[in-house]
């Protein structure tokens, strides 16, 4: 008995022990028979939920197993379901679901059941247990978000990104680049070929080369990846990328990955291009402009100049330098013509102080020592607020300019003088007049003094008297003659060997503003490559010239078609030019070139008889013809130098 | 020099020139006188002698041809031109207005001197001729009517009677007109008769084959 009360009461205490047990660990436990009623509920599930276990009663239609209030009710179904199943065919019941708790808010709770069995393997009741996992769910809800996170991010991330074994095999390429390449790790495995290259062939064929080195390099070194490359793109362009990678080590500094990153640069490289391209041909325009280019401080000091002016100078920019010299002083010391130099370094100074643009002319020396005309101007260069950063320099070799300029000049002075023979020539019947006055003069006082010294007695007196005047006379004449041959001083030049191109040319720009303020036009034709002919120019532009005038004249009454024609060709051994007007014409062809025969008001007729007399002085012949279909025509022909004729 | 029978003009707006011909006239033993101008000679008192003009062609106030034709319209005494340049049309013109000679300066001694003599004994001569017409004007002046309108008939060479039949008189009457106008014309004969008639214009007014008739 005492051993029986002994044994009951040591069952009553290890009873109490599991109740203990029961009512103080971590989570609810529970029991429930094989239909799914609850035996048992421990007290801190009541506490929890805020109710007595009759409340979680099965109610026939509304709550199958009484505990539709507490669970959450899109949980509801799911468990609901399992726990039919359980009951049915005695599988573990295991389920995650929420339960609202006294004051309505829902927790996560595993729930799990097994049921225990009698001898005959009847489900006699079902034991489990409800632990609180709401701590639990939300780390893994927050880890699911990071992951998902930083997955998007991988993903969405303006770049490629990708990972490499140690051995350079490609393991990832996030999205964006499985788009760019529309490729993936997973389908990039073919027979024969690893995905390393086959990755290596999206490479622009003029990259691949330098791209597999560098990758290589990196992956035998361990050095960081960085190279510029073109990848084909899905659609089969290729666009310009940058691609980085870096190497993750293991604890033990092994090399565990390579991770990469890979930006498209194509639009940024595309415009660089552009740009370099723009630069360089702004260079080239500068370099190769056909002008002299040099820019300077704000304070005047050459900073660049372009090729041309380099070549010009014979010197680059930095060759002049002297310690304490400013270079703009040392340029122009030796550059510019010691006449010139002065005026231009006022002007410098003038500009440099005042912002002035520059512009002058004056000789600058060559490389060759020869000075040449050129023309500077210069501006300056001012940023957004107004002051000045440089000096832009330009410089033309005007040279031939200020020749031509200077030989047109000369033309003129030689026009002017040859319109004035031409004019002299017509009054050479005046100048005959002032030189034969004193002459006649002479002549009859000679005579008068042999008269007197012949008489008898000879009249001594009379006959110095006449002698006094013969020598005042005779000094009277030689002035006459020499101011004469001043006037003609210029036909003296020697005849020169030269085509009649020039002289035409001439011929034409003279008479070119007159042409043009009587309203006609001058067609000149004149064939290439004409011979070699010997001839005074001054007089054969008298010819021209006059011949050009008369033409003029003959259309003064014409109103319109008013045409001088001068046409040259070669006709065997002669350059024959032709003159041709739309006048009236001339009814007395061979009358016109007799002295003192003129259809003109204000002529005296002696412009076509020296024509023809200097045009036959030069071996050729001058005569004049019908023009159809009206006016006359003018032609002369003149020898070609024997040397050429051949 | 002795007084002069003869006077030597020379125009010419040159002063050299005036100098120099005055003094080789002069050393010819001529007299000269010298204007600067047409104006100057045309106004000038000329005295009654015989005379020549050594004329300038191109003078300031007036070309030299124009003034010869000015002057061929009075009793213009010879003219000899001197020109700077000789061109042919004006010493045509010159010389068919009956210039002496047309000189191109400078010209010689030799030329002037001839030029001026000849003008000088034209002038001479004209001079004698228009004294000598003078003269048979004012015989011809005394003629009575009758005796005016037989000398054209016995100039032209018509036999007496023929003459008087042409004038409806007597054979006899027309011999004592024609008596009387050999008289007062002072004609030795009758061809000095014809010359004086030729003279004085009277034309022979009927050839003696159309009397004949």
């Amino acid at each position: 008995m005492t051993i029986v009360s002994k044994s009951v009461s040591e069952a009553d205490a290890s009873l109490t022990r599991a109740l203990k047990i029961f009512e103080n660990m971590p989570g609810f436990a529970w029991s429930a028979d094989p239909v799914g009623k609850f035996t048992y509920i421990s007290p801190n599930a009541l506490a929890y939920l805020g109710t007595v276990q009759q409340d979680l009663d099965p109610l026939a239609d509304e709550d199958e197993f009484g505990w539709r209030r507490v669970v959450h009710p899109d949980d509801y179904d799911r468990i609901a379901a399992r726990w039919r199943h359980c009951l049915q065919t005695g599988d573990r019941y295991d389920t995650e679901h929420r339960l609202r708790r006294a004051d309505g808010v829902y927790r996560w709770f595993r729930n799990s059941g097994q049921p225990a069995r009698d001898a005959e393997g009847r489900i006699v009741e079902w034991y489990g247990t409800t632990i609180d996992i709401e701590e639990q769910k939300r780390a893994e809800a927050t880890l699911r978000d990071r992951e998902r996170e930083l997955s998007q991010l991988v993903d969405m991330v303006p770049s490629h990104l990708w990972r490499l074994t140690p051995d350079g095999q490609p393991t990832f390429f996030n999205r964006r680049m499985t788009d760019f390449l529309g490729l993936d790790v997973a389908n990039m495995d073919r027979p024969g070929i690893s995905r390393l290259e086959a990755m290596i062939e999206a490479v622009h064929p003029d990259d691949a080369l330098e791209f597999r080195h560098a990758l290589n390099h990196c992956l035998a070194t361990g050095k960081s990846f960085a190279l510029r490359y073109r990848l084909r793109r899905a659609d089969g362009v290729y666009r310009w990328m940058s691609s980085r990678a870096e190497p993750m080590r293991d604890h033990h500094g092994r090399i565990a990955q390579w991770y990469g990153l890979c930006h498209d640069i194509d639009n940024h490289v595309k415009a660089e291009e552009a740009l370099r391209e723009r630069e360089r041909s702004l260079w080239q325009l500068v370099e190769t402009l056909p002008a002299m280019i040099d820019c300077a401080t704000p304070d005047g000091e050459p900073i660049y100049r372009s090729q041309q002016l380099r070549e010009f100078l014979g010197y680059n920019l930095e060759d002049l330098d002297e310690a304490g010299k400013p270079r703009l002083a040392a340029t122009l010391d030796a550059g510019v013509h010691p006449d010139d130099l002065a005026a231009v370094k006022e002007k410098y100074a003038h500009s440099l102080a005042t912002g002035e643009p520059y512009a002058r002319k004056h000789r600058l020396r060559r490389f060759d020592g020869e000075y040449r005309w050129v023309e500077t101007r210069a501006a300056a260069m001012r940023n957004t607020e107004g002051a000045i950063v440089q000096w832009n320099v330009i410089c033309l070799d005007i040279d031939g300019e200020v020749r031509a300029q200077e030989e047109l000049r000369l033309a003129q002075d030689r026009l002017a003088r040859a319109s004035q023979a031409a004019s002299l020539a017509e009054l050479s019947a005046s100048i005959a007049h002032e030189v034969n006055q004193p002459l006649a003069a002479i002549v009859a006082n000679s005579h008068a003094c042999h008269r007197w010294l012949s008489a008898e007695p000879p009249n001594v007196e009379r006959a110095k008297i006449t002698s006094e005047r013969i020598v005042r006379d005779a000094n009277s004449a030689a002035d006459v003659i020499s101011r004469v041959r001043a006037l003609f001083r210029q036909s003296l030049e020697p005849r020169k060997t030269t085509t009649l191109q020039s002289a035409i040319a001439e011929a034409r720009n003279l008479m070119a503003e007159e042409a043009s303020r009587r309203r006609i036009r001058m067609d000149v034709d004149v064939e290439s490559n004409l011979p070699l002919i010997a001839f005074d120019r001054v007089q054969l532009q008298q010819v021209l010239i006059n011949l050009i005038r008369n033409g003029m004249d003959a259309m003064d009454c014409a109103t319109r078609d008013k045409i001088i024609g001068m046409r040259v060709r070669r006709t065997g051994a002669v350059v024959r030019t032709e003159i041709s007007d739309r006048g009236q014409g001339i009814h007395l062809p061979e009358k016109i070139f007799e002295p003192f025969f003129t259809t003109k008001e204000h002529g005296l007729g002696m412009g076509l008889a020296i024509c023809r007399s200097i045009v036959e002085s030069h071996g050729g012949r001058l005569w004049a013809e019908k023009n159809e279909p009206k006016g006359a025509i003018f032609i002369f022909t003149l020898p070609v130098e024997p040397e050429t004729a051949s | 020099m002795k007084t002069s029978d003869h006077i030597v003009f020379i125009v010419d707006d040159d002063a050299r020139i005036r100098e120099a011909v005055s003094e080789l006239l002069q050393s010819h033993g001529m007299c000269a006188i010298a204007y600067g101008s047409a104006g100057e000679y045309v106004r000038a008192a000329k005295p009654n002698l015989p005379t020549t003009i050594i004329l300038d062609i191109e003078l300031p106030d007036i070309n030299g041809l124009d003034l010869q034709k000015q002057m061929a319209e009075g009793e213009s005494p010879p003219i000899v031109f001197i020109t700077g340049h000789g061109d042919i049309p004006s010493s045509v013109r010159a010389i068919k207005h009956g210039a002496v000679d047309f000189l191109t300066k400078p010209f010689s001694d030799d030329d002037l001197m001839r030029a001026v003599r000849t003008g000088l004994t034209q002038d001479r001569r004209a001079r004698l001729e228009r004294v000598e017409l003078a003269g048979l004007r004012e015989r011809y002046e005394t003629l009575t009517p009758r005796e005016r309108d037989v000398l054209p008939l016995v100039v032209s060479g018509l036999l007496n009677k023929q003459a008087a039949a042409e004038l409806g008189i007597s054979e006899v009457t027309l011999q004592i007109h024609r008596r009387n106008v050999m008289q007062k014309m002072a004609a030795a004969s009758l061809a000095d008769l014809v010359r004086k008639a030729e003279r004085l214009h009277i034309p022979a007014t009927h050839s003696r084959r159309a009397g004949e008739k």
